[in-house]
């Protein structure tokens, strides 16, 4: 699958790894925690765009992955096992938050940045004009997936980020692939929606 | 207005996820109708950007520090497991904060151990792990017992049938490939094994001081 990190030929392969976790070698989960703390980080960023409570969830999300190990019987990838578990961990924090009374989508938790390893012009450096609407439009993105609900925002990300196919993304979550597609295509709209202008313009 | 198979068939085709025989036949669909021609064109160009600008994997800040503390929250968690009393000196550990205790006489030990396989007269405490935060540890080289003494304030009374014997270690063997190191006893038995986990702190693996 195109989000999974194939390990590079000559390391350990995620399966080994995930057996010498579950014989109590946290060295190996280590290796596992450097493998895919990028994509994990990324996801739960991508998720609530807040820094601090983004590497709080990833850890969070390692954590949950240690404590299940003894139950993961190696009958998917460990990557997708691992992701649902960072689903459930983001899920459940917003869900909190929700009840705490917060705002589901509350702009304040948003800073519009755009993210790191984006495309991004300083903000007082002068900038060709290609380079300032681009970081334009990736401030306009980050505010319009801020906007989305939950649901519609997860599917987003797993396919049009991880590339991931409508089976794994119904595996994680999980759903139909009916309700995969149709996820799909309401949150693309309403994306499109919102960067309406954006598009209408520039086509 | 579209059924929802009709959305599907869009979602569909921007994600690759139709055959051939679907693909051709919803391009000839697009060819006869300009808006979903538009539309697909539109959300395609916003596919594109929503991949350029939502990176997959991100540079986590303090990489070391995250890892780190995963590994102090495992080791916070993990039940101690030891094997099973046969009366050895080893009886006495079962008691938890005796545990603590041990642990950090050999990693104490440990880190002794590290210098006394350089040319000194005199070893060289560099640091003492102590997991329990209560139990605060000190160290000094006594020239009379030439020894170093380990001091361990904190720590609950230990049993008084229970008697801590130290033990000589003649030398020891580090496994670069397995991260362990090896101590041996003057006739060669291995006394302890311990590693350093992925925080860089020394975590007892084995001890056998009998041989």
């Amino acid at each position: 699958m195109p989000a999974s990190t194939a390990p590079e030929s000559g390391e350990v392969s995620d399966s080994d790894l995930v057996k010498r976790c579950q014989a109590g070698d946290t060295r190996a989960f280590d290796v596992l925690v450097n493998r895919y703390r990028g994509k994990v980080y990324a996801m739960t960023y991508h998720m609530i765009q807040n820094e601090t409570e983004a590497w709080d969830l990833a850890q969070e999300a390692f954590i949950k992955a240690w404590r299940a190990m003894p139950n993961f019987k190696l009958d998917s990838a460990f990557y997708t096992w691992l992701y649902r578990i960072t689903h459930n961990v983001t899920y459940d924090w917003l869900r909190k938050k929700k009840i705490q009374g917060d705002g589901e989508f509350d702009d304040s938790h948003t800073d519009h940045r755009v993210a790191a390893g984006a495309e991004a012009v300083a903000r007082h450096e002068p900038a060709p004009d290609t380079a300032l609407k681009n970081a334009e439009l990736g401030a306009r993105i980050h505010e319009a997936i801020a906007k989305l609900s939950p649901d519609h925002k997860q599917v987003i990300l797993l396919r049009e980020v991880e590339g991931m196919a409508y089976e794994e993304i119904a595996e994680i979550i999980p759903c139909t692939l009916g309700t995969v597609m149709s996820r799909l295509f309401y949150a693309r709209k309403k994306l499109q929606e919102m960067l309406k202008d954006t598009y209408e313009n520039a086509l | 207005m579209k059924t929802p198979s009709e959305d599907h068939d869009l979602i569909r085709f921007l994600d690759g996820e139709m055959s051939d025989a679907e693909r051709a036949s919803f391009e000839a669909r697009m060819a006869a109708d300009p808006m979903l021609n538009s539309e697909v064109t539109m959300m395609q160009r916003m596919s594109a950007d929503l991949r350029t600008h939502l990176p997959a994997e991100m540079p986590v800040p303090y990489a070391d520090f995250f890892n780190s503390q995963i590994q102090v929250r495992i080791a916070q968690e993990e039940p101690v497991t030891l094997p099973a009393a046969r009366s050895s000196w080893l009886d006495w550990l079962r008691i938890p904060t005796l545990i603590t205790a041990a642990a950090a006489v050999a990693i104490g030990g440990f880190m002794i151990l590290q210098k006394q396989n350089q040319p000194a007269n005199n070893s060289v405490v560099h640091s003492i792990y102590v997991p329990n935060p209560a139990v605060q540890a000190r160290s000094f080289h006594s020239a009379e017992a030439q020894a170093t003494v380990l001091i361990l304030d904190g720590v609950e009374a230990m049993p008084a049938d229970r008697k801590i014997v130290g033990f000589h270690v003649e030398r020891t063997e580090s496994d670069q490939e397995v991260a362990t190191t090896t101590l041996f006893g003057e006739s060669g038995q291995i006394l302890a094994v311990v590693a350093k986990d992925a925080r860089n702190q020394p975590r007892l693996l084995s001890a056998n001081p009998r041989g």
